[in-house]
């Protein structure tokens, strides 16, 4: 049994707060659809949240690839709330009111509540790449921005409002365009470090035009020279050192876009994934204390099938054949496959794209956010991607693109391949706008995972998650006690007959966004979970057993009966 | 317009004259309509101009209507697939290649478009036929023994792979995604060596390329672009005014052609054979010096050089534009039977017209060549050898009347 029965947290309905046992226990009400229904729900929620890119008519190329959202429990009630990124006004833009990022806080109900103010979290900085984590293990987690521009680091105070520390942490990173935030615990020392990325050397002074038969349109990334990114190691006292160099990850320059921590070799520790724009992707594999060797190349992760360099966006891992490995799923640019990488172990990967039909529909449009995520519950990963036009006047000179773009939903038959339900699939599949960053999170705790898209220049979509109960899920949230406090990097595994499914608590993924820290796991008709395994970086493993379904179970380092340390 | 242009180009254009540009290419796509009415071919162009211009609906209404004319149009049907690709519409452009392929089956690239298609909604056996049936049709394809390659690839079947990898860096020893092939194919077989040297040869020539790539993109002028897709409208209109008899029109297109791209050797190309048709060799010949300043290490611009220089007894230039068309392309055979052919006809050098002449024969055996040959031999008395050689021509090319009169004359004196 689990021994977390009986912990509390605490569950926020309406505008009260109450405090009720562990878990959320929704049973599944049976209906007869095998279909994934994802309704949009942006009106009824009061989310006033309208993205600005900072525009107005020169063509920044920032403007073109703005902006990450984050979904995480700011307040630890027990529910997911959500945080916008924004752009701001760049130069020759006029302004009034200064567009900052926004805070909403989930009421319960699809009701959605702007606490940026009171929050203190309303930084004005033009916002492209977010995550969040308990940087400093105090129990609330805590966020950090990715700016063009100075970033910021927002630490959570547990009383629902942040502390701009960036100074103190010596984490603002200079002046650079930004692009993916990743926390994770490098070095295995119970404190998570800081990944960030950043996309290229863009300033006013080298900004340049392009045209496209007379159409003014944005320039391309090559047109900029590229960056290194930056890893900052956290000293365990609220600073952090940018051991870029000595780590190796400063060696590589790149064009970098989205990204995600996972241990994709299975060796106990967490490497990092990031994907570049029209450049080389980077698999920095990590040696087990923090120092760095770049293989993207050799294990097949650099390129697509065909060798050739994509105009990567996102990226997100998964399992999605449920064979013990984490794979890569990442989108690209137009006339390209947003691509699926098969795990072959090994240190190996090899494109499944086209024979797994996981790159569907995607070939004619700029995708952005992705996520590999069981919206059925039925214990496998199916793909969501978020499209839209980096360009807002494509169809001025090519007829053959949109700039706003349905986004698109690709189911897994559970044999390995992906079926294209886009259109099939509920109001929320029809909505055309240029969408970038998505997030994924069950956002109402009914047991399946719902969808927040930030839309350039536009209101979010959020859809909620309709498809009927018909499968059983469990979800995990992971406390860790002497490595990092929301087990972030650590692998679970969950057993529930013939069904073994893997997961990892990532802090930052997606296209520049941070969700997930709670791990979901659809498991068909399956009614009981035999057995799940916690190996918490940096720590020893947990074994539990026999394990009732359809609920949230808290898991504590340490706490199993079978603990191995 | 805010926002600066590229520094490199202060000259660059603005919106304005694009804009004119573009209603020129209307206005002769109309004048095309008005002057060869219920033509299919006019409408071809029509479409083509929307196409270049990026209005797919507006192209594909002119196609349909030229293939409501006429429709065995597999080039129309091609440039449909293409677009359907484009748009993600994969099974249309299947379609659409496929009906190319029925009115022309040997039509060059098409099986590997087909392919592509097929294997992006992964009907990896359907390509691998397609991509069978293009390297039968185009042995020197590249591209199709790559792809081959990556079907083989995804079916796990890397000795094969390997192969097909193999045979399109045989072809196109720099093919760098050929090398990525072989560096996965490796990697697979568990052979982490070959993998390694794989990819650090398909490192160096990506890195090479993109230095390459980065060059062109900060050169890049949409203006000088959209000047070269015009000329392409320009040439395909001075063709239509060439078939169509009107000959000074076609001059007049093709220069104008050659003027909005002064790099596009294809203007020139027509406008010498439009010079060469009318008789005037001396600007047929201008025409093809300006290419070999184009091209100046393309071996056959200076073999028509010399070819034009000779029927305007300019021997020496000739003498020399052969000799540079040898040292060229040392393996290729026009360069020594064209210069025997030019010692044959100013009767110097006889000796060395039919070392040439046999060297000729040596690196290609053509028809031509043996023809070459056999008048060398026969100018220099060698009535045996000259059979033997105008023998072969005609075995090789027996429709030829020049060939045979030449047999039937050695034929007669032996």
């Amino acid at each position: 049994m689990i021994p977390t029965v009986g912990r509390v947290f605490r569950v926020s309905i309406g505008r009260v707060v109450v405090v009720v046992l562990v878990l959320l226990c929704i049973f599944a009400c049976a209906r007869a659809s095998e279909a994934i229904v994802l309704t949009d729900v942006t009106k009824e929620t009061g989310v006033t949240f309208i993205h600005t890119d900072g525009s107005s008519g020169q063509h920044y190329i920032v403007e073109s690839v703005a902006s990450g959202l984050a979904l995480f429990d700011y307040d630890g009630d027990g529910d997911v709330d959500i945080y916008f990124l924004n752009g701001s006004p760049l130069k020759g833009t006029k302004s009034g009111k200064a567009p900052k990022n926004e805070l909403y806080r989930n009421e319960g109900s699809w009701k959605f509540t702007n606490v940026t103010d009171q929050a203190g979290v309303g930084d004005t900085g033009f916002g492209l790449g977010v995550a969040a984590a308990d940087y400093d293990n105090d129990g609330d987690q805590d966020i950090y921005v990715n700016n063009y521009g100075p970033n910021v680091l927002y630490r959570n105070n547990g009383d629902g409002t942040f502390t701009d520390v960036t100074a103190q942490a010596g984490v603002a990173n200079g002046h650079k365009v930004g692009a993916a935030v990743l926390f994770f615990d490098m070095d295995k020392d119970g404190d998570l470090d800081l990944f960030v990325a950043s996309y290229l050397d863009f300033t006013y002074e080298n900004h340049l035009m392009r045209t496209s038969k007379g159409i003014p349109k944005y320039a391309g990334p090559m047109d900029f020279p590229p960056m290194a990114n930056n890893l900052f190691r956290n000293n365990g006292d609220g600073t952090f050192t940018d051991v870029s160099i000595e780590s190796g990850v400063g060696k590589h320059k790149g064009w970098g876009m989205g990204g995600v921590c996972a241990d994709y070799d299975n060796d106990g520790d967490t490497d990092v994934y990031i994907v570049n724009d029209v450049y080389a992707n980077f698999l920095f594999d990590n040696d087990g204390t923090g120092k760095f060797e770049e293989l993207g190349l050799i294990t097949g992760l650099a390129y697509d099938l065909h060798g050739d360099e994509q105009g990567s966006m996102g990226a997100d891992c998964g399992d999605y054949d449920n064979d013990g490995w984490l794979d890569f799923y990442q989108t690209s640019y137009a006339d390209e496959l947003a691509t699926l990488y098969r795990n072959l172990g090994s240190k190996l990967f090899e494109d499944v794209t086209m024979t797994t039909g996981a790159g569907t529909r995607t070939f004619p449009y700029v995708t952005w956010g992705c996520g590999l995520v069981d919206f059925d519950n039925d214990g496998d990963r199916d793909i969501f991607v978020a499209c839209g036009h980096l360009e807002d006047n494509v169809e001025l000179y090519d007829t053959t693109a949109t700039s706003n773009a349905q986004n698109i939903l690709l189911m897994n038959t559970g044999d390995g391949k992906y079926v294209d339900v886009t259109d099939q699939s509920g109001n929320g599949m029809q909505v055309k706008l240029r969408s970038r960053g998505a997030a994924f999170d069950d956002l109402d705790n009914d047991g399946d995972v719902d969808v927040v898209i930030l839309n350039a220049r536009q209101p979010p979509t959020i859809l909620r998650n309709d498809t009927p109960h018909e499968n059983h899920w469990l979800q995990v949230r992971l406390r860790g006690v002497k490595t990092n406090r929301d087990g972030v990097g650590a692998r679970v595994k969950v057993v529930a007959g013939d069904l073994m499914q893997i997961d990892e608590v990532h802090s930052g993924r997606g296209y520049q966004s941070h969700y997930g820290t709670r791990l979901y796991f659809g498991l068909g008709k399956r009614n009981h979970v035999d057995r799940i395994e916690v190996r918490w970086i940096g720590g020893g493993t947990d074994v539990y057993q026999d394990i009732a379904v359809d609920r949230l179970v808290i898991l504590t380092e340490g706490s199993s009966k079978t603990s191995r340390r | 317009m805010a926002g600066k242009i590229p520094d490199e180009h202060p000259e660059a254009r603005t919106e304005q004259e694009l804009a004119v540009l573009k209603k020129e290419q209307l206005a002769l796509a109309e004048e095309l309509t008005k002057d060869f009415p219920g033509s299919e071919d006019s409408l071809v162009v029509v479409g083509n101009v929307w196409n270049r211009y990026g209005d797919a609906a507006a192209a594909l209404k002119f196609w349909e209507k030229a293939l409501a004319i006429n429709p065995n149009r597999a080039d129309v049907y091609e440039i449909m697939g293409w677009l359907s690709i484009k748009k993600g519409r994969f099974e249309e452009a299947i379609a659409q290649y496929r009906k190319a392929l029925a009115i022309q089956p040997r039509l060059p690239g098409a099986h590997s478009n087909l392919a592509h298609a097929l294997m992006i909604l992964g009907r990896l056996d359907e390509a691998m036929e397609a991509l069978e049936k293009e390297i039968q049709i185009s042995p020197s394809s590249s591209f199709a023994y790559f792809l081959l390659g990556q079907a083989y690839l995804q079916q796990k079947e890397y000795e094969k792979a390997r192969e097909n990898y193999e045979a399109a860096i045989k072809i196109e020893p720099g093919y760098e995604n050929a090398y990525y092939g072989l560096a996965t194919v490796c990697a697979q077989l568990g052979n982490s060596d070959m993998a390694k040297a794989y990819s650090e040869k398909f490192k160096k020539l990506r890195a090479e390329e993109r230095k390459d790539l980065r060059g062109r993109k900060l050169q890049y002028d949409d203006f000088v672009e959209t000047q070269k897709n015009a000329a392409l409208t320009y040439i395909e209109a001075g063709r239509m005014y060439r078939d169509g008899g009107k000959l000074q029109k076609a001059e007049e297109l093709l220069k104008r052609a050659a003027g909005l791209d002064p790099e596009n050797v294809i203007s020139l190309q027509e406008l010498a054979s439009l010079y060469q048709k009318q008789g005037q060799l001396s600007k047929a010949l201008e025409m093809h010096k300006k290419i070999s300043e184009i091209v100046p290490d393309n071996p056959i611009c200076y073999a028509n050089i010399g070819i034009f220089s000779v029927q305007l007894k300019q021997y020496d230039g000739a003498e020399q534009a052969f000799r540079k068309a040898i040292a060229l392309a040392p393996k290729r055979s026009e360069g020594y039977r064209e210069l025997a052919r030019l010692y044959l006809e100013m009767g110097v050098k006889l000796h060395q017209a039919r070392q040439l002449a046999e060297k000729a024969v040596e690196l290609e055996q053509a028809a031509v060549n043996y023809f070459v040959l056999s008048l060398v031999c026969y100018k220099n008395g060698d009535t045996a050898n000259a059979f033997s050689a105008i023998k072969r021509a005609v075995q090789l090319e027996p429709g030829n009347p020049e060939y045979l009169h030449l047999y039937k004359l050695i034929q007669l004196r032996n």
